[in-house]
């Protein structure tokens, strides 16, 4: 499998002198559902929301398709957005818009700048996005405002919006931290299974320890901007636990 | 005994501060006096010295509050067209300013502000203009330029709107949840879609309910705008005063009344259909 996503030295700091990711190296495989696990203040967001850039990194490599992020101007990388899913921890869905109005903002980088002033999206895309709603158990729900669903359903709208994009990869930021244990349960198994519908690998942090052993297929650890292990879900042990969370775990 | 040795370390911080609150005292009641005697000063400058006081009698007030009783019914057919137009210039007015403060706001609001500090200087200070000129002063100005008549009226109050919309909308912007931005940023929307998607529908519900705030408070406005000869019933008001017919000033202060309750009926029904 060749790696779709290679993230190599990679350093942020968000004052100087001070650095949050300290040199992070690891690829992403068309296949892949890797977790990053790591303690609160470890950089895992900051990691996650570096490879489409929405934090800007102060040095190293990040090859999307081979093609470095980093050195791309403001449309270009506008561009590869598009190729790159997001799903939010706090869902980030417009409270005021529709389900299907929030989940065709997905088509944005498609569509011009007239046609989403009047938000008149193309009848494929809507189409599209009334599929996806389907497939993640909202058809009935379409027209009610974003506001008016649970955090569950609020999550779904979020996958079903980061999908519309075709993208191939998702980026995934503890998309369970704002939901009960069983309604995470649905929505990881949720996004394992879009993963392999849709053929496209995921990164996603999460800091549940169980979660990401139960749904991932590889986990890094992360400990105060350093990687500390990266390696299938089998290797971890509680010695790798109390390592990249340095306490002991009983 | 160590203790109290400890608490002596901070007799240093004790003394500055009861030193510092003395002070302060002291300083208040000088700035009391200050103020008593610039208010006594004023009193006498302005109110003592200038007021004819051998024309104000118990009957002089009788009079004039008994010749303002007298209400003219016979000129409210008159007054009809003028507050329409009145209410008609409030309006266009107040259309005039929702249009003209959506750029200034985009100007003005720090965090989407298209140059930064320079066009968001530029923003600021065109809500400043605009609302630090009196409406009746934009008024005189847009006579001058337009010519007397409801127009003139419409202008005034447009641009005398623009500020307070623009700053209230300005100051939603900045406090935006980012959570949507950042969304739209990920899909890739550009600059514009991100503001059409991931801020205006959190600032729209501010935007319209100042906006008929904003035309509650014009149709106030568009009352006067006839005394500088723009248009609507302070025109009607001035001819009244200007013939001295007590009775009739007090009609079209009547006729403003129900204008101004009505606008404030339906301003209030308006707010509660939107948000």
């Amino acid at each position: 499998m060749p790696a779709i996503l290679e993230v190599q030295d990679l350093r942020v700091s968000y004052t100087a002198g001070r650095e949050v990711l300290k040199g992070i190296n690891f690829t992403v495989d068309a296949d892949d559902f890797l977790a990053i696990i790591g303690p609160s203040g470890s950089g895992k967001s900051t990691l996650i929301r570096c490879v489409n850039r929405l934090v800007e990194p102060s040095g190293g490599q990040i090859l999307f398709e081979g093609r470095d992020l980093l050195k791309l101007g403001e449309s270009k990388m506008r561009a590869e957005r598009r190729n790159i899913g997001m799903i939010f921890q706090e869902f980030n869905l417009i409270e005021r818009l529709s389900v299907i109005d929030n989940v065709l903002t997905g088509r944005l980088g498609y569509t011009g700048t007239w046609r989403s002033l009047f938000r008149a999206f193309s009848k494929d895309d809507i189409r599209n996005a009334v599929r996806l709603l389907d497939r993640v158990g909202l058809i009935e729900h379409l027209d009610k405002r974003a506001d008016q669903l649970s955090g569950g359903q609020r999550q779904r709208v979020g996958i079903a919006r980061a999908l519309i994009q075709n993208p191939k990869m998702l980026l995934v930021d503890e998309p369970t931290s704002s939901l009960d244990p069983k309604i995470a349960r649905e929505v990881m198994t949720l996004i394992r299974e879009i993963a392999r519908e849709f053929n496209v690998p995921v990164l996603c942090n999460i800091h549940d320890v169980d979660l990401a052993l139960e749904f991932c297929s590889r986990v890094i650890g992360l400990q105060e901007g350093t990687k500390r292990f990266d390696g299938p879900p089998s290797e971890i042990d509680k010695h790798v636990l109390a390592d990249i969370y340095s306490m002991e775990v009983l | 005994m160590a203790a109290l040795a400890d608490l002596s370390r901070y007799d240093r911080h004790v003394e500055r501060i009861a030193v510092w609150r003395n002070r302060s005292r002291r300083m208040r009641y000088a700035t009391y006096f200050i103020i008593t005697v610039l208010i006594a000063w004023s009193i006498e400058a302005i109110v003592v010295g200038d007021t004819d006081w051998s024309r104000i009698s118990w009957a002089s007030m009788l009079k004039s509050a008994s010749q303002f009783m007298s209400v003219d019914l016979s000129i409210v057919g008159s007054l009809m067209e003028p507050a329409l137009e009145t209410a008609l210039m409030a309006t266009l007015g107040t259309l005039v300013g929702l249009v003209l403060a959506v750029p200034v706001a985009w100007l003005g609001a720090m965090n989407i502000s298209p140059l930064g500090r320079a066009t968001y200087t530029l923003g600021r200070g065109l809500m400043t203009l605009s609302r630090s000129v009196h409406e009746v002063v934009w008024a005189l100005i847009f006579v001058a330029a337009v010519g007397l008549g409801a127009l003139a009226g419409v202008l005034a109050m447009g641009i005398r709107s623009i500020g307070f919309i623009s700053k209230t909308v300005a100051e939603a912007i900045e406090d935006v949840n980012p959570g949507p931005v950042e969304a739209m940023r990920a899909v890739g929307a550009s600059r514009f879609q991100i503001l059409l998607f991931g801020i205006v529908p959190q600032v729209v519900p501010v935007f319209i309910g100042n906006v008929i705030f904003e035309w509650d408070v014009n149709i106030r406005r568009s009352t006067i705008m006839g005394l500088v000869g723009a248009g609507g019933l302070g025109l009607a008001l001035h001819r009244q005063m200007a013939a001295y017919n007590y009775g009739g000033i007090a009609t079209v202060l009547l006729v403003i009344l129900l204008l101004i309750v009505a606008g404030e009926i339906i301003s209030y029904y308006a707010r509660r259909a939107v948000i």
